[in-house]
């Protein structure tokens, strides 16, 4: 069997939908990833889609598996006396504890960092929570979209006429979630190195403040805050190849105009192999035609005179591009178009991607065997490829189902220990 | 001085753009020594890409190094001037892959082979090198050399498709958002791992990062909903399955936010408990035992009338005020903040410094995005603001790659360090 990058690496966690995917990261990987679960599970067990076959449960929701690939799982009341004995005797015989509850709880339930770390100290302590173990909201109640929404992102998406919009996926669970995998291993190496664990201290509202792109830099070097600015982005008005173009079966979106790419003449070339170039062949528009871009347009709208001899005809040009992408499959645009060097992305719906040729053709989706459920279930692969230690994805955990095997080796071990 | 956890390596950074150049921003913030190679003859276009530092009369400053989209994904790093398309320039490149531990790139695969940087070639010279490409469909397959960047990768990865209100196309969610956490946290995680596996082996490997893999990785159940179950998911706006009500609502105007004045509230309601609390710090306590709201299931029947009824609640209150008075009551709700609340207003942000402000001799001070978890022990931190264009080519080539100044002349008259 091929080696792990992260064999040998013994993580606890103690993580609900924030800091689940940040464990699974590590489990593909290679590191024993135990989670620890109260009885009947977190919210993420609970959360649809379940798999179609059974009845909904604990070991069937959809959202726990993709966070949960690879793990152990063991249940354990950490509200009870024996159960909060047997978590710290877990805790203290891993490398990395990972936990994702409110600032004070597990201190609250013998499994803090301070305490943990005086019988061992070269653990790596990694808390994931909103906003951070410190600081003056430091035990606001977080959701995702209260993490979208106070760390910038929300205010950058949608149309100005609706409420901001959240993005799709636990998407401040999951940077928050990322980042925290790669301070882990930071602070791993160092531990490795020296002997010294460390506190991991993650505020998602931080985690996701890079995602803001530009809008930080903005306000501070311009004083001003970018906005969301929803279909028509920062344009006084649609330019023909520029945005989102329904299709016989989806959408397709264009950048033909942008400075990368063949540029708009070509996709004229391909309307008028198609017989769908109308008059784009005829003045006025062929001028406007052969030279539209980005840098084209800023030139006519700043020149009032060339604005008026160009601007009026896009609308024109437009509705024909409209047409012509109107006339095929979303797929046939994204791949005809970039086989022509054209700037084109399908807007993938989950079907496309299941079926996406190249994710096909590169073997990218893993298959996992579901014992339980008789079944194998395909997954979204993995975000990389190690060439020397690959990732290998495995079957999420059924609540509990690690509980014996994981204390009857803890047990063998402590025995060890006191020979 | 504590040591940081990546003291001592050094890393070759190859990329641009967003997604490799913020990847490798944070090894050069865990101790790295990270160089930048590049060259006017392909410049990084983010060094031409605003917001751009203000001159005193406010029109933009002029140069390729007062881009605020640049320096902020590049501080803590030298920057060398190396062209790559003569061959004196492959040359050095490899003398300092050869003097590197890590190396990284996300330039398409085409350039990849134009350049001869491709894995075997680099670990011919350097066999515990761990070589990072992070092209957008990946080093192979049909697709390999499709055209893209961020703003073509938020679309085909699903995250269009699947963000925002179902009334409205798909259009986006107004940044190319894969570039600045996904991509780049991924590309270190991985980075990191093969180092661990390398201080435990000596062995260098290649770590690929098709960046469409890595984003669907990352997309909660949509892809494995159709495998696992064949139904096809769609944008469902600001709404959860487990939460109601769950999402943003009006509150008053804010006319201080430069720009963007209207101002709203997420809110997220996982039980009765919390719902019961909304609508007693909203002053309509009655409203939670109606019978169109009074259990999840009505709630969830019912989501667009709850939501105009609780809006024009909330669009009475200042969202900080009902923020703090639902916080108060254990509620999850924060303010749909902008960038001025991130940098200027937001108390907690300020009270933990998480942004780091650095002197930059062109743009003067300014804000960078700091180090995206604080390490007790080993804590990271940006040693330098974002270099000028070419400002340690003189060191690297004498340094690093052992150049002396007669041949570092020869080199900068044959135009190998533009």
């Amino acid at each position: 069997m091929a080696d792990k990058s992260l064999q040998g690496l013994r993580v606890v966690e103690f993580t609900d939908e924030l800091g689940s995917y940040c464990g699974r990261l590590l489990a593909d990987l290679g590191a024993e990833v135990v989670k620890v679960e109260p009885p009947g599970g977190g919210r993420e067990r609970h959360t649809p889609p379940f798999y179609h076959t059974v009845a909904p449960g604990p070991d069937t929701s959809l959202a726990f598996w993709v966070h949960n690939t690879s793990k152990k799982s063991v249940v354990l009341d950490l509200e009870s006396v024996r159960g909060q004995a047997q978590a710290r005797a877990l805790a203290l015989s891993a490398d990395v504890v990972l936990e994702d509850n409110p600032v004070g709880y597990m201190a609250a339930h013998a499994l803090g960092y301070e305490s943990l770390r005086l019988e061992r100290p070269a653990l790596v302590y990694t808390s994931i929570t909103g906003f951070g173990q410190t600081g003056p909201h430091a035990r606001y109640a977080y959701s995702d979209i209260v993490g979208q929404a106070m760390a910038g992102v929300m205010t950058l998406a949608g149309e100005p006429a609706d409420p901001p919009n959240m993005i799709y996926g636990q998407q401040a669970n999951v940077s928050a979630s990322i980042q925290a995998a790669q301070a882990t291993l930071l602070a791993v190496l160092h531990a490795e190195a020296t002997g010294e664990g460390q506190l991991v201290d993650v505020s998602a509202q931080e985690a996701q403040s890079m995602n803001q792109e530009t809008a930080m830099q903005q306000w501070d070097l311009q004083k001003t805050n970018r906005k969301r600015t929803g279909e028509k982005g920062a344009l006084p008005l649609p330019l023909p190849g520029l945005g989102v173009y329904p299709t016989t079966d989806g959408y397709v979106m264009c950048f033909v105009i942008a400075p990368a790419g063949a540029g708009f003449p070509v996709l004229v070339d391909w309307m008028r192999e198609k017989g769908m170039a109308d008059d784009l062949d005829d003045e006025p528009y062929k001028d406007v035609c052969e030279n539209l871009n980005f840098g084209f347009f800023t030139q006519v709208a700043s020149d009032p005179v060339r604005g008026a001899a160009v601007i009026p005809h896009l609308a024109h040009v437009n509705q024909l591009v409209t047409a012509f992408f109107a006339s095929m499959t979303a797929t046939e645009a994204y791949e005809e178009g970039q086989r022509r060097l054209l700037l084109h992305g399908i807007v993938s719906t989950p079907k496309d991607l299941a079926e996406n040729a190249q994710l096909r053709a590169r073997n990218w989706f893993a298959q996992l065997e579901f014992d339980y459920l008789n079944a194998v279930i395909e997954f979204p692969g993995a975000p990389y490829r190690l060439s020397e230690t690959p990732v290998q994805i495995g079957r999420p955990p059924r609540l509990g189902e690690h509980t014996d095997e994981v204390f009857a080796s803890l047990t063998r071990a402590a025995g060890g220990r006191t020979k | 001085m504590t040591k940081l956890p990546l003291d001592g390596i050094r890393v070759a950074d190859f990329s641009w753009f967003g997604a490799g150049p913020i990847g490798a921003q944070t090894l050069a913030t865990f101790g790295a020594e990270v160089i930048r190679i590049e060259s006017e003859a392909k410049l990084d276009s983010l060094r031409l890409a605003g917001p751009f530092a203000l001159n005193p009369d406010g029109t933009p400053k002029s140069s390729y190094n007062v881009s605020g989209y640049f320096n902020n994904f590049n501080a803590g790093k030298l920057s060398m001037q190396l062209n790559l398309n003569v061959e004196r320039g492959q040359e050095i490149a490899y003398r300092l892959i050869e003097n590197s531990d890590i190396f990284l790139t996300n330039f398409t695969p085409r350039v990849v082979d134009k350049w001869n940087l491709r894995y075997e070639q680099l670990a011919a010279i350097n066999p515990r090198l761990i070589a990072a490409y992070a092209p957008m469909q990946g080093l192979e397959g049909p697709h390999r050399d499709f055209l893209g960047f961020g703003a073509v990768l938020t679309p085909v990865t699903g995250i269009s498709q699947m963000s925002g209100f179902r009334n409205r196309p798909p259009f986006g969610i107004g940044t190319n958002y894969p570039d600045y956490v996904i991509n780049p946290g991924h590309s270190c995680v991985a980075i990191l791992a093969a180092l661990r596996y390398r201080n435990r082996t000596g062995k260098g490997q290649c770590v690929e990062l098709p960046q469409v893999e890595s984003v669907v990785n990352a997309l909660g159940t949509a892809v494995a909903d159709y495998l696992a179950n064949g139904t096809v998911q769609t944008r469902t706006g600001n709404r959860n399955p487990v939460a109601s009500p769950h999402g943003a609502l009006p509150c008053t105007s804010d006319p201080e936010s430069v720009g963007s004045t209207d101002r709203w509230i997420a809110i997220a309601c996982y039980d009765e408990a919390q719902w019961r609390a909304l609508c007693d710090v909203l002053g309509a306590t009655e409203l939670s035992g109606e019978a169109r709201f009074a259990t999840f299931a009505a709630r969830k029947a019912n989501e667009d009338e709850l939501e105009s009824t609780l809006g024009v609640l909330t669009a009475a209150w200042n969202a900080e005020e009902l923020m703090a008075a639902l916080q108060a009551k254990d509620v999850p709700a924060g303010v749909v903040q902008n960038a001025q609340d991130m940098l200027d207003r937001d108390p907690h942000m300020k009270a933990r410094g998480y942004y780091q402000f650095l002197d930059h001799p062109e743009t003067g001070l300014a804000a960078y995005d700091g180090p995206s978890a604080v390490l007790s022990v080993t804590p990271g931190r940006h040693r330098s603001p974002a270099p000028l264009l070419g400002e340690h080519t003189l060191d690297v080539c004498q340094r690093i790659i052992g150049l002396d100044m007669d041949e570092i002349a020869t080199l900068l008259a044959e135009g190998v360090l533009v």
